[in-house]
């Protein structure tokens, strides 16, 4: 009896052993998919895009608001009567190619742009995601009797950035974007003396900022988003500052929903890396939040 | 001597196992739906699914990667993976069974039904199931299809309640493998 048992605990191995023999032979032919995606729940941190595009033929629409500054309180509603908007549609041409068109009453911009992925991070090497992105706004608001041989072009700004992401762990994505921007007619900073002459300090027309950021999820559905623009070539009297914005993400299935807390209110590239105006230290920052709805 | 008895009931394993018949592909394909009617489709296919029958013993493996289905909306797809799934910590659903007195000289074009006992592992977790097959023989082809239903709950996945209602309460699983002899 004994060696009976021998035996079959001797077999049993070998009878377990054929189908996993099975199993590994057929884990040797499949092909993986090695790109690492779902990096961002949204396709901005909070003001700075994320590596994620549209997917192929997926239409996005995105609401944005910022509100005014909260430091009035009841006044104004914490900032609700001052809301800035802007209204974005994005189209997947593929799944590395968007492009957008979008309208925010900051300044009365319209922008354009386009969204490219250069490189897909994966798990055989390629430890991140590149993104280009082409921005062109027009700034409308601009009154052209204000200013001497005004042309068109003096609306226009041009934003350029490339966008590296790595997503570290299933919870932890990290970005930065390297970002050149060229306003044809500079931001200018306004600074009133004590003896109320008015002194006027424009940016340079090409400058330079590095966007760093991130987001941590906290369940599947909410993470935590940072993001902070290091303005290069800032003039030393603007009274502009670089944004810091923090926030939370809240995925629903087909909407995502971003509130945060920043001190830019223009939602615009161009915008919240030369024109942030409140200032953190100060208690002087917005609500906001990006809506969008994927089609 | 007793030595020499397992020595060589072991050696008679190894040679078994070499000398075996096997019917295989890379090519089978699982789909599954999860519809609920008037709300969005939800349902998925995958067509690079692996298998193989061993037709000396009836022991048959079939091997999906998570990330291999596919579905209309690219968005449900990222969802399927991210949240669901979790296709990155659990790569694999795998399917291992055995036909009992399986023979494959009795395969004709005609479809014949029998059960296949087996453990299907979803998620890292494993459950017996029997699953009603049909079995048959076309162009010197094993063709293998099943259909049965899986309860999400049953592998740890959780439906959160914003899309209760958007997703069945089980899921619908169609198979179906044309093995051809290596």
């Amino acid at each position: 009896m004994k060696k009976i048992w021998l035996l079959i605990s001797l077999m049993l191995p070998l009878m377990l052993c054929a189908q996993d023999e099975l199993l590994n032979e057929l884990e040797e032919s499949l092909s993986t998919d090695t790109a690492v995606r779902a990096a961002f729940k949204g396709l901005k941190v909070v003001n700075f895009e994320s590596t994620k595009l549209a997917h192929k033929n997926s239409l996005v629409f995105i609401v944005s608001h910022r509100f005014g500054t909260v430091k009035n309180g009841f006044d104004d509603f914490f900032g609700l009567d001052e809301a800035v908007t802007q209204l974005k549609f994005i189209y997947g041409f593929t799944d590395w190619l968007n492009a957008g068109i979008a309208r925010s009453s900051f300044q009365k911009t319209y922008g354009a742009h386009l969204k490219y992925r250069i490189l897909q991070q994966n798990t055989t090497g390629n430890p991140i995601t590149l993104v280009g992105y082409n921005l062109l706004t027009v700034n409308t608001a601009l009154d052209e009797d204000g200013f001497a041989d005004f042309k068109f072009t003096d609306r226009l700004s041009y934003t350029s950035q490339l966008i590296v992401s790595h997503k570290a762990s299933e919870r932890l994505t990290v970005m930065i974007a390297p970002t050149y921007l060229h306003e044809n007619l500079a931001t200018r900073s306004f600074v009133m003396l004590p003896d109320e002459t008015l002194l006027e300090f424009d940016e340079e027309n090409d400058q330079f900022a590095v966007g760093v950021g991130g987001r941590y999820k906290l369940t599947k559905r909410w993470s935590v988003n940072v993001d902070y623009g290091i303005h290069l070539n800032r003039n030393k009297n603007s009274v502009y500052n670089d944004p810091l914005s923090i926030g939370v993400d809240l995925e629903t299935g087909g909407h995502v929903f971003q509130m945060h807390f920043t001190n830019a209110q223009p939602m615009f590239e161009n915008g919240f890396i030369s024109q942030g105006s409140g200032d953190w230290g100060e208690g002087d920052f917005y609500f906001g939040f990006n809506l969008s709805r994927i089609f | 001597m007793r030595l020499l008895i397992i020595a060589s009931i072991v050696l008679f394993n190894t040679f078994g196992l070499t000398a075996q018949g096997k019917f295989s592909t890379k090519t089978g394909n699982i789909t599954f739906e999860a519809s609920v009617p008037s709300f969005e489709e939800v349902k998925a296919v995958n067509g690079d699914v692996g298998a193989i029958l061993n037709t000396d013993t009836g022991e048959f493996v079939a091997l999906a990667l998570i990330k291999g289905f596919r579905f209309k909306v690219a968005l449900m797809e990222e969802h399927f993976n991210e949240n669901y799934m979790e296709s990155t910590e659990h790569p694999k659903a795998v399917f291992k069974g055995k036909m009992d007195n399986f023979n494959p000289d009795v395969l004709t074009e005609k479809v014949i039904r029998v059960q296949l006992p087996g453990t299907i592992t979803i998620r890292g977790i494993s459950q017996s199931r029997v699953i009603p097959v049909g079995l048959s023989k076309v162009d010197g082809k094993i063709k293998i299809t099943g259909s049965f239903m899986l309860n999400p709950e049953d592998f740890d996945i959780k439906i959160p309640s914003i899309v209760r209602n958007k997703i069945a309460e089980s899921v619908d699983v169609f198979v179906e493998f044309n093995l051809r002899g290596e």
